[in-house]
């Protein structure tokens, strides 16, 4: 059993993605077709880019809830500068604001030590606000049409943009969190954050520039939703944080800090997005998506909840876990 | 902390100080600052007597979350549940009258709040967490109750409730020091104040020395569907109506701000219902004094974000001073 329970945590996201490919493959007619699959795959990409940062944020034993006003804030920079700088200078500003931005939070959260949900609850609002100010609460449409070519064109005629980027991504932050020591610095933060100080990690660094990471992958969806709708939205995405804390948590990393698992948020992104299609078959009013990932998140740590008191109790008993 | 000693330091007493009076203080300043800036829309009886049945819709609300606070625990659905309860009461109230429709509301909150608090105590999910996935289900089972309309409130009852007076004081007023009393009591005089303390400085001693924690805590969640409840009523009964979509949108973070404010410690353990009081009163004292002034609501939103930043480093200031690590 406590065999078992360590390989679900690896892949258990891995059997609900198949159970659900099946499902959907008897029900639905249309999903047996590429084209149907690499959008499910794109749709879910938004959510798992942002949850790749989240991932590094609750491993260091925070998170981050000012990710979807940070997207509404690279829109509306992108939207503003673009007459003037073209799309390549706008969006690298749009960018260094959201980390300028992550970087804030990491200082108040840091040096300050104000608590990591009233930081980022207030960088929520407060960004919100100032998004609303900058555009004067209007959206503000984009005139180059070139912009688009950035999320909504397709590689090889077949394959969307963000999926790549998803991917890539992927690999960066994998090689980062696995292969680097500033990974385990993170996870070592995550877990004992007295003991990594002690043994003379720079905790505050560590914790900013993972702060910096979240605001990162958040402002990317940012300029890849924006260059999808071209326009810039200040009220981007409400709700959408949920979504994110949601697939990182679905995806296996502990709340606790200390562990992180990037494959699994991956493939968690997959699977929010495949019930949400599953959703859309039925027909029903988009609250119900509301309804599904609170639901979903709150089985899942039913299922986590479940597998850490066995483990626990195990312990008790001397089985070696 | 409360009894000053002989001996403090400059540093220490400053402290203190900034402890005991830094809240009120910031209350008096916003409302000098406004009363000289629009003295004719502000400084005046009516719209201070306004300001103060307002409050009552966060200042209730919150004396749950305090309690919730000081176990160190969260509950991010309140917004949620402010607008399921309230949906559900008044869909009641159109059918069976407003009495009906003031209980089924208060029912609904309490049953929610139960609802959270068996989550976190016999599931061990996080409470942040769950309650974070109870604000979608709660708003998402509001838009699927009414189909996204909103529920008139018309019955004379509960619209007296919000709006009638007596003795020239607005209700709201009168339930609101109601409820703070009975908290207040519990709080200071009752084995349930002694007990939450107790869970929130050290959850494992408490539970170790004959408490027993799950109870204490599904209490407290109850407690803040309870309170959550009355704000309902009072809120469903101010606006006529109660809209699924719109009904306490962004009131969580109202009412933590309220709780943090007015110096409960995000640590659990310690704090203050009176200090939540005067917080609800500052936020909605800076709020009305910005409209009335004319400020771009989202200038104001900024504000209320920046308020909560500098109140919490504040927090953080008065402990440096006094010495003590939080």
């Amino acid at each position: 059993m406590v065999k078992f329970l360590k390989l679900y945590e690896k892949i258990g996201i891995f059997i609900l993605i198949v159970a659900a490919s099946v499902f959907l493959a008897i029900v639905s007619p249309n999903f047996r077709n590429l084209d149907t699959i690499l959008s499910i795959i794109m749709q879910g990409s938004y959510g798992a880019i942002i949850a790749f940062g989240m991932t590094f944020a609750i491993t260091s034993g925070g998170f981050d809830l000012s990710v979807e006003a940070i997207m509404g804030f690279t829109s509306v920079i992108i939207a503003m500068l673009i007459p003037s700088l073209g799309f390549a200078g706008s969006i690298i500003i749009a960018i260094l604001a959201s980390c300028f931005v992550g970087f804030l939070n990491g200082v108040l959260i840091t040096k300050v030590g104000i608590s990591p949900l009233i930081t980022t609850l207030s960088m929520q609002v407060i960004l919100r606000g100032a998004s609303l100010i900058i555009t004067n609460g209007r959206q503000v449409v984009i005139s180059q049409k070139s912009f688009m070519s950035i999320g909504a064109s397709k590689v090889f005629n077949l394959i969307p943009t963000p999926i790549i980027y998803m991917v890539v991504l992927f690999a960066i932050f994998y090689l980062i969190l696995n292969q680097t020591s500033f990974g385990r610095h993170v996870a070592a933060s995550g877990s004992n954050e007295q003991a990594a100080k002690m043994s003379g990690l720079n905790v505050n660094l560590i914790k900013t520039v993972v702060y910096i990471l979240v605001a990162f992958s958040a402002s990317i969806v940012g300029v890849i939703r924006t260059s999808q709708t071209l326009i810039g939205i200040p009220t981007m995405a409400p709700g959408f944080t949920l979504n994110v804390l949601t697939i990182a948590i679905l995806g296996g990393t502990s709340l606790a800090g200390g562990k992180g698992n990037l494959t699994g948020t991956l493939f968690a992104g997959i699977f929010i997005s495949m019930i949400y299609y599953g959703l859309n078959l039925l027909n029903v009013q988009i609250f119900y998506q509301m309804l599904a990932v609170g639901i979903t998140l709150l089985f899942a740590l039913f299922i986590d909840g479940l597998r850490m008191k066995y483990l626990e109790t195990a312990k008790v008993k001397g089985i070696r876990v | 902390m409360d009894d000053i000693k002989v001996g403090l330091t400059p540093k220490q007493r400053a402290g203190n100080l900034l402890g005991s009076f830094g809240l009120i203080a910031i209350l008096l300043i916003i409302f000098g600052f406004f009363s000289l800036l629009i003295p004719k829309l502000y400084f005046t009886w009516p719209n201070l007597r306004d300001m103060i049945r307002f409050s009552s819709y966060v200042g209730i609300g919150a004396i749950g979350m305090t309690f919730c606070i000081m176990t160190r625990n969260f509950d991010i659905s309140v917004g949620s549940m402010l607008a399921l309860a309230g949906v559900l009461g008044a869909s009641v109230a159109l059918k069976a009258g407003g009495i009906f429709g003031v209980i089924i509301t208060m029912a609904a909150a309490t049953l929610l709040g139960v609802i959270n608090g068996l989550f976190v105590t016999k599931l061990k999910i996080p409470a942040f967490i769950t309650t974070l996935g109870m604000y979608f289900i709660f708003r998402a089972l509001a838009y699927i109750y009414t189909n996204n309309n909103p529920q008139y409130i018309q019955d004379r009852f509960w619209i007296f409730l919000g709006n009638g007076s007596f003795l020239r004081i607005p209700l709201p007023i009168y339930i609101m020091a109601l409820c703070y009393v009975i908290a207040y009591l519990m709080l200071r005089k009752a084995s349930f104040g002694r007990y939450i303390l107790a869970i929130g400085t050290n959850s494992r001693a408490a539970a170790l020395s004959g408490i027993n924690v799950d109870n204490i805590k599904i209490l407290v969640f109850t407690l803040v569907g309870v309170f959550v409840g009355v704000s309902a009523v009072l809120n469903g009964s101010m606006l006529g109506a109660a809209n699924p979509g719109m009904m306490g949108d962004g009131y969580e973070f109202q009412v933590i701000t309220a709780v943090v404010l007015g110096g409960t410690a995000l640590a659990g353990g310690s704090g203050s219902l009176g200090g939540t009081l005067i917080a609800a009163m500052v936020i909605v004292f800076l709020k009305t004094g910005m409209s009335n002034a004319q400020v771009n609501s989202y200038w104001q939103q900024v504000a209320t974000g920046l308020v909560l930043i500098v109140a919490v480093s504040l927090n953080k200031l008065k402990f440096w001073l006094i010495g003590q690590t939080q």
